[in-house]
């Protein structure tokens, strides 16, 4: 098994505002099933996380790390922690009482532990874009769905806006179809136009890493496409994970894949590999659809 | 690599796997049975024989057409990754090789048709005994590697590549006796012709059976060995995977 091999680091220390002093590592390939390819450098790596709804413990010991502009795939049967996992990259638990986090998500480069508590969850969610299950855009115009996180990051020139809007709307591939109705609402486009929308609107703050939950889930077939083809045109631009119960989706759109089950990470290889050769049984099981 | 668990939890995909499976091995037990009964026809001079394999060889192409035709329904609709995944492109694999062979017998037993017809004994008495050993080591090889096939035993892919190097001696070392009756006995040359192609044939089929127990090895390990050399070839086989 191409086994989650945490470079070995020297002991991070937390400084006052939730920096560590860990350098940035590069992925060690030789250890790795991955070919050799160019040299990868993490973007994200989870140290001995776990988490905890209340006395539960839905997330256990992970360690695992995110490559900068590739695509992660998680995997696993429902209630495996996969979404858990995700949520904690922009910190969507803080609102749930009686949660805890064990460990830390560093992000490089500048090595700021995401899940300490003296990190903004606001700033690191300007670095950390999401897209969700169902799309959600605002009920208000397409335009301002997009600009509403530059206005929020204190972005005042409408003209400066009106430029960065079409840039996120042209690399969510949706400026063709609505620069004619910019101004009509963003609820009035077709489910797979609004999930698109809502890629926009997380690509408008220009976040490092962005974090997809089953994003086609509630989409037909050629939705599904657009989208895949979106992610694949992503991968140049910016660290994608994505939670998918599609496995051929997973296999389709990502270069890593990370298999989950019971809150622990039992798998983590370069894609091809894993759906190809798993090397853990319970993987090998799951893909194949022996689970259970 | 890992073994997966008994059963799918879709058993219809179950069934199209294992049905996939026992077809690839019918095949095979009919192609390992083709080539020794060609081999007799040719020195028994047994026209009922070598009729019975030509009609079995038509049984060989439509296993194959079958075959094929339930991978291709079986990539499009269940889209099998992993074990599966690799099950079902060495049975691909295989059957290309089996329908091959199946060929090759198909030949032998023309061979014993057109001798037959000429009254003129078939093969040189010298040959009977490298053609017989080459049909049972050709068949031989062929059965271990259909049976290795069905069960996923990489494990015995050596002993069929010894049985290739056994057959491929055995050839060679016809082959010089021949060239030293051809210049004895001219007037023997059609036979000798006939019986060089006949053992030409057995030769292939052995490095068909070679390359299904090659199938076997990247059904089990994920390993291509085709092309590998001998300390590569050494290295992934593994146990039984079904």
């Amino acid at each position: 098994m191409q086994t989650i091999t945490p470079t070995p680091t020297p002991t991070p220390t937390h400084a006052h505002d939730g920096r560590l002093t860990t350098p940035r590592p590069t992925v060690d390939v030789s250890r790795s099933s991955a070919k050799a390819e160019e040299a990868l450098v993490v973007k994200s790596r989870a140290e001995g996380l776990s988490f905890y709804y209340g006395q539960v413990k839905a997330l256990k010991n992970l360690n695992i790390e995110m490559r900068e502009k590739r695509v992660t795939a998680l995997i696993g049967p429902s209630g495996c922690g996969k979404t858990t996992f995700l949520r904690c990259f922009n910190r969507m638990h803080d609102l749930t009482p009686g949660t805890r986090y064990e460990g830390r998500i560093i992000l490089f480069p500048d090595s700021i532990d995401l899940v300490a508590r003296d990190v903004d969850p606001i700033e690191v969610r300007m670095r950390i874009g999401m897209v969700f299950q169902k799309p959600n855009p605002f009920p208000k115009s397409i335009v301002e769905n997009v600009a509403y996180g530059l206005r929020v990051r204190g972005m005042r020139s409408n003209a400066r806006i009106g430029e960065e809007v079409e840039r996120a709307l042209r690399r969510a591939a949706l400026w063709e179809e609505v620069k004619d109705r910019l101004e009509n609402s963003g609820l009035s486009l077709s489910g797979g136009q609004q999930q698109r929308l809502c890629i926009a609107r997380a690509l408008a703050t220009n976040p490092e890493i962005l974090l997809f939950d089953e994003p086609t889930s509630a989409l037909d077939p050629i939705a599904t496409a657009r989208i895949e083809e979106l992610i694949a045109e992503l991968r140049d631009q910016v660290t994608v994970i994505i939670v998918t119960h599609n496995m051929q989706q997973a296999a389709r759109v990502s270069d890593y894949t990370a298999f989950m089950y019971l809150g622990e990470l039992i798998e983590f290889d370069n894609t091809s590999k894993l759906f190809t050769n798993p090397s853990q049984k319970a993987t090998e099981d799951y893909i194949t659809g022996r689970y259970g | 690599m890992s073994e997966p668990s008994e059963g799918h939890t879709f058993k219809a995909y179950d069934g199209a796997l294992s049905d996939l499976r026992l077809r690839a091995h019918s095949m095979g037990v009919l192609v390992a049975d083709q080539v020794k009964t060609a081999v007799r026809a040719l020195l028994e001079s047994d026209r009922e024989a070598a009729e019975l394999v030509l009609v079995r060889e038509q049984q060989i192409n439509a296993y194959q057409t079958e075959i094929e035709a339930e991978i291709f329904s079986l990539l499009a609709r269940q889209a099998p990754v992993a074990s599966d995944l690799r099950m079902v492109l060495a049975i691909s694999r295989a059957v290309t090789d089996l329908e091959r062979a199946g060929d090759e017998a198909k030949k032998i037993a023309r061979f014993a048709l057109v001798s037959a017809a000429r009254m003129a004994g078939g093969p040189s008495r010298v040959m009977h005994k490298p053609l017989r050993n080459m049909a049972e080591l050709a068949s031989e090889s062929m059965r271990v590697a259909v049976d290795a096939l069905d069960r996923g035993d990489a494990r015995v892919a050596h002993d069929v590549a010894r049985l290739d190097r056994e057959i491929d001696q055995e050839f060679e070392a016809a082959l010089r006796q021949l060239m030293t009756v051809a210049m004895e006995r001219t007037r023997l040359l059609r036979s000798i012709f006939d019986t060089v192609f006949a053992l030409k044939s057995l030769e292939r089929i052995g490095d068909h059976a070679k390359n299904v127990a090659e199938h076997v090895v990247f059904l089990v390990s994920g390993a291509d060995v085709r092309h590998a050399t001998a300390p590569e070839r050494a290295v992934p086989a593994k146990g039984s995977q079904h």
